[in-house]
């Protein structure tokens, strides 16, 4: 919302010594947040009005002219013009040296083919004041010469662009009036005489007139409607001053009733409507018809439903209550006689129907806020005031129809001060918190020693202040934040509950960042289809937003994976290697574990914690080790390991010879795996890459219930190693030759790979293992021919089984 | 080919013994033992042997290989010990090369954050980023048709209840976790919140639709607005340092009576004016205020016994300030040019 100071003026007195800086200031300290001030008079600094004395055709152009230009110094100045239409006699904008001009041209002493100008006259786009660049602007013969050009348009304004967010609580400060009544608090001024008069005036009824025809159906909906009619109407412009003060507040006028009803809504806070009397026999304001049509004033057919409130004549709707009018009841430049509105609708309905309609205006997006009722009287009188300056002859031609439900009791509030004094942290006092709240306009009445019942004033009982706490806020804000004192809060001291999922994820990131050499990334929860479908993952089961902001993110991912792959490439051209992890939440369409609301009668869907490791770099079975060896170290942190085990399922991203579920502690939590080729190339992935995903919960489940770690003696009697290196055929699986090497003797205390080798110098579907085993005894001393004993053994059940063929070293 | 090999053996350990100088040495590991060097070809060209001859063939080059890496390594330790008993040593050369990873800026941000309130005696609490109507807004006194849910863009999910209205929603802030807490942890209760937030609003420099926020909150019989003062204090302090100050204006947060705007003293000027706080001084980080009567009971919390503070502000803007960011949304690009910085 925009406020202009000379508007602010008529109606708060605000001292000569405070700058549109400081009130500025105040206002957000205070009331509202004030994003920007715009001085009119600093748009046309270093532009004056200028009389051209002389002009001569320029010696080295035939286009140009050079002038003698009066501005009002002791000399004329020298300045070359390039428009036709300049002439001696002429008054003229003049942008002198140093201007800088709205369009951001710089005005500085030029050297014209020899000829010096130090300065230009300006021509109307120039000056941003239209698009006419056929010549220089001639102005009115009156204008005194050297006047700056900004007085010469009498634009003098100060202009405040206040966040419409900052104003959502307080329905009483939508026009200049409520913020006059909190600038007079907040600089401890006073508001003017005109501010009560405006406040007090009301149309006096004259019985003889005639009745106009209201009826309100729902006065739920629509608690007053105040109208009357006004004959003596002529459509004629704005008197100029109203032009102008619409205009800096961003309200294009457009003519004399239409520019009143804007006016009073932007001073009163209260909006307003005028339709045509001729048009409008009768009015009843009723909920529409579903699907009754209505031509908004913006030229759109718009269908309504039976929730909508509408102001009607006896077969139509002719407005949609609050909201906007409909082309068929508007002023026209024939009209002579006006209806006026001033109603109050229940907040909740206008905005409900605004936002079905999508359909914001000043009207809707003040009514949605609670406004207080009791402005409807003073808004009519006020119009009819304003339209009174174009249209003397203007007069009531009906009574006025006020249709009001009694307005609600405002229950006094019983403010407890020693309660407030405990919620303040500091006791202001009787006197000072009463002062407050009086120059606010509440009342403010003893009711024991430390009880104050407290009156609100009708433009904040509408909804801002219903409760102590709110009361409590007023006190604090004028009181003002900054002077009430920090302490720290005394507490039992006491050991945090511990989250300890939260610090697992944190010892988590710290291991594979600072150990493992995976840089962190975040990644958006959200995937689009084109992804899945490059990824081959259907999407069945994701959630999908209502109202996604690109097709790229239309759902909620359900892997880690989906996005991690963007990150390899956005990053392949630049680097080598990429090494990354996440840790991130997946979002499932199915009935998850967390409570929707309070009564626990419904679940929110699905989500849990992954958590994901990537390598992509060249060759596959690099990153598709590093990926393994790295998730293998996080567990090693955790005196856990990982079993890799192969899978019948493979989804289709994944390539079908390396895929490996992750098994730890005999609980299956994710999957390790090469992506498969073609999903690389048709995702633009140049690079080989890898990833091991992990429910992060399942991990947690399992890290936390580990026993804690106990201290283990080293075995006094050492231990011999003996080395085993075997051919098997390459389907004969690791898991399954360790197993049997480690149940094969109670002496064998440890087994450990140590070297894989396939291709050249052995038979194609032929591997090498390479193993330590480690044989040691608790109890003795074991004898070295005892251990190759075993060993020998070990090598004829290797052989039994697998057909291992046992390489020498 | 068996002699052949033998007598390369012979030549490569004849020259071995020659070589004096480390750099004479690596000439000749790459003549015969590099990617293309002698004894490598002659064991690439194994696999073209007969069966027979190629394993007794193979081993034996094997062998002269394993034995001529071993004398090299022995050598050139010789040497080594030699050049630098003698030579010089560059004791500007950088040391073996270990490689780190980074973790995101807004981790290490938020780690240091939670550190600090543990150790004021705050848990840190947990809640789901997707979550429903009633947890983000109706519990947070915001009901329906309110016109403060404007203040919020918000992602829904496209799933009707059995109302057939949409009342799942991708979480617009941290604060639903106050009320998931109070029900969980009843009072008094002291807990800080950082978590990813969602605000549906076109990304651009400025603005990131997925952020990060962290939510703190005390409740207790008479916790007051200075114990919220002096707790943003500390926190302004321990995020720009000790000489920072804090100033507070009234702002509208439908959860917290009396709502407040926290702004610390400019981390860059100090105060003075520049660029970042756009020549104010202050720069606006923190939204609080005491905790709504309506909120604090449907937490279950009877609120003429109870009171409580409660505060929140952008990780991901903090860690902008911080680090001098100037892209909203580099934390969530995945570019390693950014993340390796930290």
């Amino acid at each position: 919302m925009y406020l202009s100071l000379n508007w602010l003026k008529d109606l708060v007195n605000i001292p000569k010594s405070t700058t549109p800086e400081e009130l500025g200031t105040k206002l957000t300290n205070y009331t509202v947040e004030v994003e920007k001030i715009e001085n009119q008079a600093a748009h046309f600094d270093k532009v004056v009005v200028g009389k051209v004395l002389e002009v001569k055709k320029h010696p080295g152009a035939d286009r140009l002219s050079v002038t003698k230009v009066d501005v009002g110094e002791k000399e004329p100045l020298n300045i070359v013009c390039g428009a036709p239409n300049v002439s001696a006699g002429q008054l003229v904008p003049v942008a002198l040296v140093g201007a800088e001009l709205p369009n951001g041209m710089k005005i500085e002493e030029r050297d014209v083919r020899g000829e010096k100008s130090f300065g230009m006259i300006c021509a109307e786009d120039e000056l941003g004041l239209g698009n006419d660049h056929a010549g220089i602007m001639v102005l009115d013969k009156k204008a005194k010469i050297g006047l700056p050009f900004s007085q010469y348009l009498k634009l003098d304004d100060v202009v405040f662009e206040v966040d419409n967010k900052t104003l959502s609580n307080r329905p009483d400060l939508w026009g200049h009036l409520g913020i006059a009544r909190e600038i007079a608090v907040i600089l401890e001024t006073k508001i003017t005489k005109e501010f009560q008069r405006i406040l007090a005036e009301k149309i006096i009824n004259d019985e003889n007139l005639e009745k106009l025809g209201v009826k309100v159906e729902d006065e739920d909906l629509c608690p007053r409607y105040a109208a009357i009619k006004i004959s003596g109407v002529d459509i004629k412009e704005s008197p100029e001053w109203m032009q102008k003060r619409l205009s800096a507040v961003g309200m294009r006028p457009i003519n004399n009733i239409v520019d009143a009803t804007n006016y009073v809504m932007l001073e009163l806070g209260e909006p307003m409507h005028a339709f045509d009397a001729s048009l409008v026999p009768e009015i009843v304001v009723r909920l529409a018809k579903k699907g009754e049509a209505i031509k908004t004033l913006d030229g759109e057919n718009r269908v309504l439903d039976n929730s909508m409130l509408v102001i009607a004549d006896r077969e139509k709707a002719i407005a949609i209550a609050g909201v906007m009018g409909s082309e068929g009841s508007e002023i026209n430049p024939s009209t002579k006689t006006i209806i006026l509105e001033a109603a109050n609708f229940n907040a909740v309905s206008i905005r409900k129907t605004s936002t079905k309609l999508g359909l914001r205006t000043e009207a809707s997006m003040r009514f949605e806020k609670s406004l207080d009722q009791n402005i409807c009287e003073a808004a009519l009188a006020r119009c009819l005031e304003l339209i009174r300056e174009t249209c003397p002859a203007a007069a009531a031609a009906s009574q006025v129809a006020d249709m009001k439900k009694p307005a609600p009791n405002i229950s006094p509030i019983e403010l407890d001060l020693n309660w407030a004094a405990r919620k303040l942290g500091e006791d202001l006092g009787k006197k000072k918190i009463v002062k407050i709240l009086e120059s606010l306009g509440f009342e403010a009445e003893n009711a024991g020693p430390h009880l104050l019942r407290i009156t609100v004033p009708t433009w904040r009982a509408t909804k801002d202040i219903s409760i102590k706490e709110d009361v409590l806020e007023e006190i604090i804000r004028i009181y003002g934040y900054n002077n009430i004192k920090a302490a720290m809060p005394m507490a039992e001291m006491k050991a945090p509950l511990e989250n300890a999922e939260r610090k697992l994820e944190r010892r988590i990131k710290n291991i594979l960042a600072l150990g493992a050499e995976l840089t962190e990334v975040y990644n958006y929860s959200f995937v689009g289809e084109e992804k899945l479908s490059k990824l081959k993952i259907s999407p069945l089961d994701y959630l999908r937003l209502k109202n996604p902001l690109t097709n790229l993110q239309t759902m909620l991912r359900q892997n880690l994976l989906e996005n991690l792959v963007d990150n390899i490439k956005s990053n392949q051209a630049k680097y080598e290697r990429v090494s990354l992890f996440e840790v991130g939440s997946v979002f499932w369409d199915a009935v998850g574990r967390i409570n929707k609301d309070s009564q626990r009668k419904e679940n929110l869907p699905f989500q849990i914690k992954h958590l994901a490791l990537v390598e992509a770099g060249t060759p596959a079975a690099d990153v598709y080790d590093q990926v393994k060896g790295k998730f293998e170290y996080l567990l090693e942190n955790f005196d856990l390991t990982a079993r890799f085990e192969a899978s019948e399922m493979v989804p289709e991203w994944a390539d079908k010879k390396t895929f490996a579920k992750i098994i730890v502690r005999g609980e299956e939590i994710g999957s390790a795996a090469n992506l498969a080729k073609a999903v690389l190339n048709s995702l633009g992935i140049k690079k080989e890459a890898a990833i091991a995903e992990v429910d992060l919960e399942k991990l947690a489940r399992i890290i936390l219930s580990s026993a804690e770690k106990t201290y283990e003696k080293p075995n006094k009697y050492p231990a011999l190693e003996r080395d085993l290196a075997f051919v098997v055929n390459e389907n004969v699986l690791y898991n399954n030759i360790k197993a049997e090497i480690e149940k094969f003797n109670a002496l064998i205390a440890k087994t450990e790979l140590f070297d894989v080798y396939q291709g050249k110098n052995l038979p194609a579907g032929q591997k090498s293992l390479a193993f330590h085993v480690t044989y040691s005894s608790p109890h003795r001393t074991l004898e070295s021919a005892e251990v190759d004993a075993v060993q020998e053994k070990l090598i004829a059940q290797l052989k039994q089984k697998f057909d291992a063929q046992i390489r020498n070293f | 080919m068996k002699n052949k090999l033998e007598d390369l053996k012979k030549q490569i350990l004849d020259e071995l013994a020659k070589a004096k100088s480390g750099e004479l040495l690596r000439e000749l590991e790459i003549k015969y033992l590099g990617r293309k060097g002698e004894l490598s070809n002659i064991l690439r060209g194994v696999k073209d042997l007969g069966a027979e001859e190629r394993q007794e063939i193979g081993a034996l080059a094997n062998a002269i290989k394993t034995e001529v890496t071993a004398k090299f390594e022995e050598i050139k330790k010789e040497t080594e010990s030699k050049e630098t008993a003698t030579g010089f040593v560059d004791v500007t050369l950088p040391g073996k090369k270990i490689v780190r990873g980074h973790l995101n800026p807004i981790s290490i941000i938020q780690a240091e954050l939670e550190d600090l309130f543990i150790s004021l005696g705050f848990m840190v609490a947990d809640g789901p980023e997707l979550e429903s109507d009633y947890y983000n807004f109706e519990a947070l006194n915001i009901p329906k048709s309110h016109p403060a849910r404007d203040m919020q863009d918000t992602f829904y999910i496209d799933k009707k209840n059995a109302e057939g209205e949409y009342d799942l929603l991708l979480r617009t802030h941290t604060s639903p976790v106050q009320v998931r807490a109070m029900q969980k942890y009843g009072a008094p209760l002291k807990a800080v919140v950082p978590g990813r937030c969602f605000r549906s609003e076109a990304t651009d420099a400025r603005h990131e639709h997925t952020l990060y926020q962290f939510e703190g909150f005390m409740i207790d019989k008479d916790i007051n607005f200075s114990h919220l003062k002096g707790v943003l204090e500390l926190v302004g302090k321990k995020l720009f340092g000790e000489e920072t100050k804090l100033r507070m204006r009234p702002k509208f947060y439908p959860f917290v009576e009396p709502g407040t705007n926290g702004e610390f003293t400019c981390l860059l000027c100090k105060g003075k004016g520049c660029r970042l706080c756009k020549n104010s001084g202050w720069l606006e980080v923190i939204g609080a205020g005491l905790i709504h009567p309506e909120v604090l009971r449907a937490g279950g919390i009877d609120p003429e016994i109870y009171s409580g503070f409660a505060f929140g502000f952008g990780l991901s803007r903090l860690a902008q300030l911080k680090y001098g960011i100037d892209d909203a949304r580099l934390a969530m690009s995945g570019d390693l040019r950014f993340l390796q910085q930290f």
